[in-house]
């Protein structure tokens, strides 16, 4: 009974979720492919107000204007990097979350590779180190049985 | 030797850490948004926050250096400014004001009250000072957006030619006009 009532509120809930989410598709586009443009914009500017959201979920007043903006470039016929442009040329490089290559964000793709390289290259050098050819006589057999019995003695104790 | 180097290596890699993330701690994401700066004025054509049949475009500003400062009555931070700009237009300042007006939405249009708005901004500007040469009213923050400005208030340094030399973001006190605008003017004065 009571996994019956549960069940009811969540699907109640989820039918609600998917009402509230037809209420936001205010937009009205010319094609399918300018609204998947749009939604791909919106999910990339960044919002310049809240900084840490992007302007498909951020409720700032500039976020509103630049997804008005974003709307309008897209219907008029502007490419995906154009409208990143037109963005990037007004709030700088900040408002695109991909950041462009630049001999001051170079670091961020090289510094993976460099790391990984070194990784590799201490792996490599630990390999050969540990493929060297060792002494080994007889005397370091019997040291070794010795050490053996010794403390298999002492755990033997304890 | 080489071993001992080696040794260190995590402490150096551990100290480098510290030092990066140390002064990350004190930079302010938002001076990265000049998208505009060393650029030209975008062009515009708007109001006059007082007078609808005043029209304001970029051409009427060229041959001052000023400030443009956006604001809005709706912005404490705006008013609490008011005081220090106005005491910078007695020393020969030239501010304009770009009045940002939060409440409105273009796609709802037509229930603005200019009247009330004019009133509002007589009452607020008689009370805290007026720094303003005139004000030009960005209903639908078109020149705004093409400022790259994310809020108020925010101030654009531009000089004789109509180029922005500084953004500043934030209110203006004595601490930043010393600090980032003073510096700039110098500049220009050098200049020339």
């Amino acid at each position: 009974m009571k996994i019956r009532a549960v069940l009811v509120v969540v699907v109640i809930l989820l039918c609600s979720a998917g009402f509230s989410q037809a209420a936001e598709d205010k937009y009205q586009f010319k094609s399918a492919e300018q609204e998947q443009t749009f939604r791909e914009l919106t999910l990339e500017l960044r919002c310049p107000k809240c900084q840490n959201q992007n302007i498909a979920d951020s409720d700032a007043v500039v976020a509103k204007d630049l997804r008005d903006k974003v709307l309008a470039l897209v219907n008029e016929g502007n490419s995906k990097q154009e409208v990143i442009d037109y963005m990037i040329d007004r709030y700088g490089y900040f408002v695109h979350y991909q950041p462009p290559v630049t001999p001051a964000t170079i670091i961020l793709w090289v510094l993976p590779v460099i790391i990984v390289v070194l990784g590799f290259g201490f792996i490599v050098f630990r390999q050969k180190k540990a493929a060297k050819k060792q002494h080994w006589s007889e005397q370091d057999e019997k040291m070794l049985e010795q050490l053996i019995k010794q403390y298999q003695r002492k755990e033997r104790h304890s | 030797m080489n071993r001992k180097v080696l040794g260190f290596l995590p402490f150096l890699i551990f100290v480098f850490l510290c030092v990066f993330l140390y002064q990350g701690l004190f930079g302010n994401p938002r001076e990265l948004q000049t998208g505009r700066l060393g650029q030209a004025m975008p062009s515009f054509n708007l109001p006059d926050l007082m007078n609808e049949q005043k029209r304001w475009t970029e051409k009427d500003l060229l041959g001052d250096v000023y400030l443009m400062n956006v604001w809005g009555t709706w912005c404490p931070t705006c008013i609490a400014e008011l005081g220090y700009l106005t005491k910078l237009r007695e020393q020969g300042v030239k501010i304009v004001g770009l009045y940002y007006e939060q409440a409105y939405d273009p796609d709802f249009g037509d229930n603005f009250d200019i009247h009330a708005l004019r009133e509002e901004v007589q009452t607020m500007l008689s009370r805290a000072g007026n720094p303003y040469q005139f004000n030009i009213l960005d209903l639908e923050r078109s020149l705004s957006l093409d400022l790259g400005v994310s809020g108020a208030p925010e101030t654009f340094l531009v000089d004789k030619s109509g180029t922005i030399l500084l953004h500043h973001t934030g209110d203006i006190n004595q601490r930043v006009w010393r600090s980032k605008f003073l510096p700039a003017l110098e500049e220009l004065r050098n200049e020339n």
